[in-house]
């Protein structure tokens, strides 16, 4: 079913309904709208804060992970193995004075920070966690994503600028070039997955894949392999991770773009990262690794309402849960490779990363979107496994 | 409901920001109005159910645009902040005179007159009814684009093309020729 | 009036103005909290102590803006592919795909077209090719600009 979103979702349930009969009796007008409303602004309420949770664990899980890659103990004074360390960090935060320089523009100093966040809590409304616990399933999707995302750009290169140091200044030009770069092997890699997928869509692209690995997308072909790998470098270099932290390179350029920004000006740069991080892990998991599909459709209506008993409303509850399992999973797990690159590779230089990006990901970019292309005209969509299994039954039916 | 204020927000957020852009003195400060603007006709593209042209816009101008403005600026040295640039001419506009007032009476005129025209057509809009659901215009566009117009999609590539090679010749070191 | 309920596009807006809230309030309630007691030294730009000398407003390298502008070209190309994309496997269910791929590769070999050309002359590269001949030319040029000089 085409739009499904939370509110949909909710609409379903005889509560709901009743509920809006009756606001609708008592207001004397049309309430769904309102209704609606409220609903859109709960969930966005939750996953905002759900989102912050898991930027505030991604820090401990970084400094956690970092410390096991280097045999040390990492944070464990606060809280159970240290969990709440970033709860600290948010109290340490909120308590530093907040330093303006006195050269700084102090109008880009302060929207900065707000355009990275807005540019990366707006793709949070498309972000697939379930069928039904999305909070919109836009149209326009992937695109979408592409387009409010590229304002985090604009934030990191007013970040650097209205710093007005030598540190911060470039820092925000090779973020900024680095973040559109990449975008250009990243989208070619995007358009191969909508043509398989069939439309822009996340659902409609979640839905062309199954539960088990040979029915994702990165297994589809062979060239669908490299464009997940392609994607994934993509991915790294827009959210300024290692190996490609030059906005940031610790060794050059002190703190690059938010070398300038104290207290909670700089939690929300570092917050506004971890949450993207999180968001591409969550596109990657999507548009290649099935996204919400769950193996067998153990959270098909279906199975868990006509084969195990369950009442209808629990039995679409769990199935929702169990799709957010799925791809909260994959997610994580791709979330973790993130950081653990991040601890093992050195970086790049400028040149090696613009080289990187037009000389080898964009023409392997072309070379795949062409091969997946001819692929899907050539074998009318079906993946290597489908064909594998067709012959091998041909081959059995023959003898 | 949410149409109207949809449509107000969008539409305050690009007269407001066109407005800024037009009175911020700082280089800087007027492009992030700029952004505002772009985001607003954006919105405004979502209320008139093109959905993919919204997108677009943002994609190509908040994404590319802006921050090739952002870079051109820097090319030239930042904005400096002072009311006199590097060629000595003054920033702040000049007054104007009879000629440019009545131009400008005639353009104000003429929107004043288009503005009138789609106002007056409001109240001839049908009555309100129920919506239908969201429909994408994606697969229209992408149907169109290689049906009926398939040329024009093939001539845009041999447009871009062009602007490609203009872009990298722009950038190409010069060698005076003795 | 929009020809669609536009219902579907509120939690957009919503997160927006949160992500907006989210920042001015906590740097107001910050404002309760923190300290403030601003001194010269603070406010300065930090260069790993040195005094900052002049502004970090300064001229910056040309491939930085070529960067963006073959960045856009490519994103108004991927603008024009996501719809044919989107469409690829419909028309290629009700056997029209050739139509699409047909059209598809030709938009791409332009593409590439243009790409293979700035490659060959060296316009992606980053450092720009720096050869003993290019040496010596720009030596004998500042040679003879020295001597007018």
């Amino acid at each position: 079913m085409m739009n499904d979103n939370v509110v949909s979702f909710f609409s379903e349930a005889p509560p709901y309904q009743a509920l809006n009969e009756k606001l609708t009796y008592l207001l004397n007008f049309d309430t769904r709208g309102m209704m609606a409303f409220v609903v859109y602004f709960v969930a966005a309420f939750v996953v905002v804060n759900v989102m912050a949770l898991i930027g505030g664990l991604g820090t401990y899980a970084e400094r956690k992970i970092s410390a096991d890659i280097q045999m040390r103990q990492g944070p464990n004074r606060v809280g159970p193995f240290g969990l709440l360390q970033f709860l600290a960090d948010g109290v340490k935060m909120i308590m530093k004075e907040d330093i303006l320089p006195k050269a700084a523009d102090k109008y880009l100093f302060f929207i900065a920070p707000i355009l990275c966040m807005v540019g990366v809590f707006a793709t949070l409304a498309v972000l697939p966690f379930s069928s039904g616990f999305t909070l919109t399933h836009l149209n326009i999707g992937v695109f979408y994503v592409l387009g409010v995302s590229s304002l985090v750009g604009v934030g990191i290169f007013l970040g650097g600028y209205s710093s007005n140091s030598k540190w911060s200044m470039l820092g925000g030009m090779r973020g900024a070039s680095q973040i559109i770069s990449y975008e250009v092997p990243v989208t070619l890699s995007i358009i191969a997955m909508v043509m398989l997928g069939g439309g822009l869509n996340f659902q409609t692209i979640v839905d062309g894949q199954g539960g088990l690995p040979h029915q994702w997308f990165i297994f589809h072909n062979p060239f669908t392999i490299i464009s997940f790998v392609v994607f994934f470098i993509g991915m790294l270099a827009e959210t300024n991770r290692a190996p490609f932290d030059l906005p940031e390179a610790e060794s050059e350029l002190v703190s690059g773009y938010h070398t300038e920004f104290t207290g909670m000006r700089f939690a929300f740069f570092a917050l506004a990262e971890y949450v993207e991080v999180f968001v591409v892990c969550g596109v990657a998991a999507a548009l290649y690794l099935g996204g919400y599909q769950v193996p067998f459709g153990l959270s098909s209506l279906e199975f868990l309402h006509t084969k195990v008993g369950l009442p209808m409303a629990p039995a679409r509850m769990i199935g929702q849960f169990l799709e957010i399992g799925g791809f909260v999973t994959k997610t994580v797990l791709l979330y973790y490779v993130v950081i653990w690159i991040r601890w093992t590779l050195p970086r790049l230089r400028v040149d090696q990363l613009m080289t990187l990006c037009w000389k080898y990901l964009t023409p392997i970019a072309l070379f795949n979107l062409v091969g997946i292309a001819v692929w899907i005209y050539l074998f009318n969509g079906e993946s290597m496994w489908n064909l594998v299994f067709k012959t091998g039954a041909a081959a059995a039916g023959h003898h | 409901m949410f149409d109207n204020f949809l449509f107000l927000s969008s539409a305050a957020l690009t007269v407001c920001g066109a407005l800024a852009v037009v009175l911020a003195p700082n280089l800087m400060h007027a492009c992030t109005y700029l952004l505002t603007t772009l985001i607003g006709v954006s919105g405004l593209y979502v209320t008139l159910s093109a959905d993919f042209l919204a997108a677009t816009q943002l994609v190509v101008y908040v994404g590319g645009v802006v921050i090739l403005m952002l870079f051109a600026i820097m090319l030239t040295g930042g904005n400096d902040n002072k009311s006199v640039n590097k060629f000595g001419i003054e920033k702040v506009a000049p007054m104007g005179n009879a000629k440019t007032f009545t131009l400008a009476g005639f353009s104000a005129l003429i929107m004043a007159l288009v503005i009138l025209k789609i106002i007056a057509n409001v109240n001839k809009a049908t009555p309100k009814t129920e919506l239908p659901p969201y429909e994408t215009t994606v697969e229209k566009i992408g149907e169109l684009l290689i049906t009926d117009h398939v040329l024009a999609f093939e001539i845009s590539s041999v447009l871009l093309l062009g602007a490609l090679i203009g872009a990298a010749l722009i950038a190409r070191p010069r060698r005076r020729e003795e | 009036m929009p020809a669609y309920n536009l219902d579907v596009y509120m939690p957009v807006v919503i997160l927006m103005v949160i992500a907006i809230v989210m920042v001015v309030g906590a740097l107001l309630v910050g404002k309760l909290l923190r300290p403030h007691n601003p001194s010269e030294l603070k406010e300065q730009a930090y260069e790993c102590g040195e005094d900052p000398v002049g502004t970090a407003w300064s001229n910056f390298n040309v491939r930085f803006y070529v960067v963006s502008l073959i960045f856009i070209i490519f994103d108004v190309e991927g603008a024009l592919m996501f719809p044919v994309a989107a469409i690829f496997k419909k028309f290629n269910g009700i056997a029209q795909g050739g139509l699409v791929l047909a059209s598809l590769l030709l938009f791409i070999g332009v593409l590439v077209s243009g790409i293979v050309y700035c490659w060959k002359k060296g316009d992606l590269d980053w450092v720009k090719s720096f050869t003993l001949e290019s040496y010596h030319h720009d030596r004998d040029q500042a040679q003879a600009e020295r001597k007018t000089a």
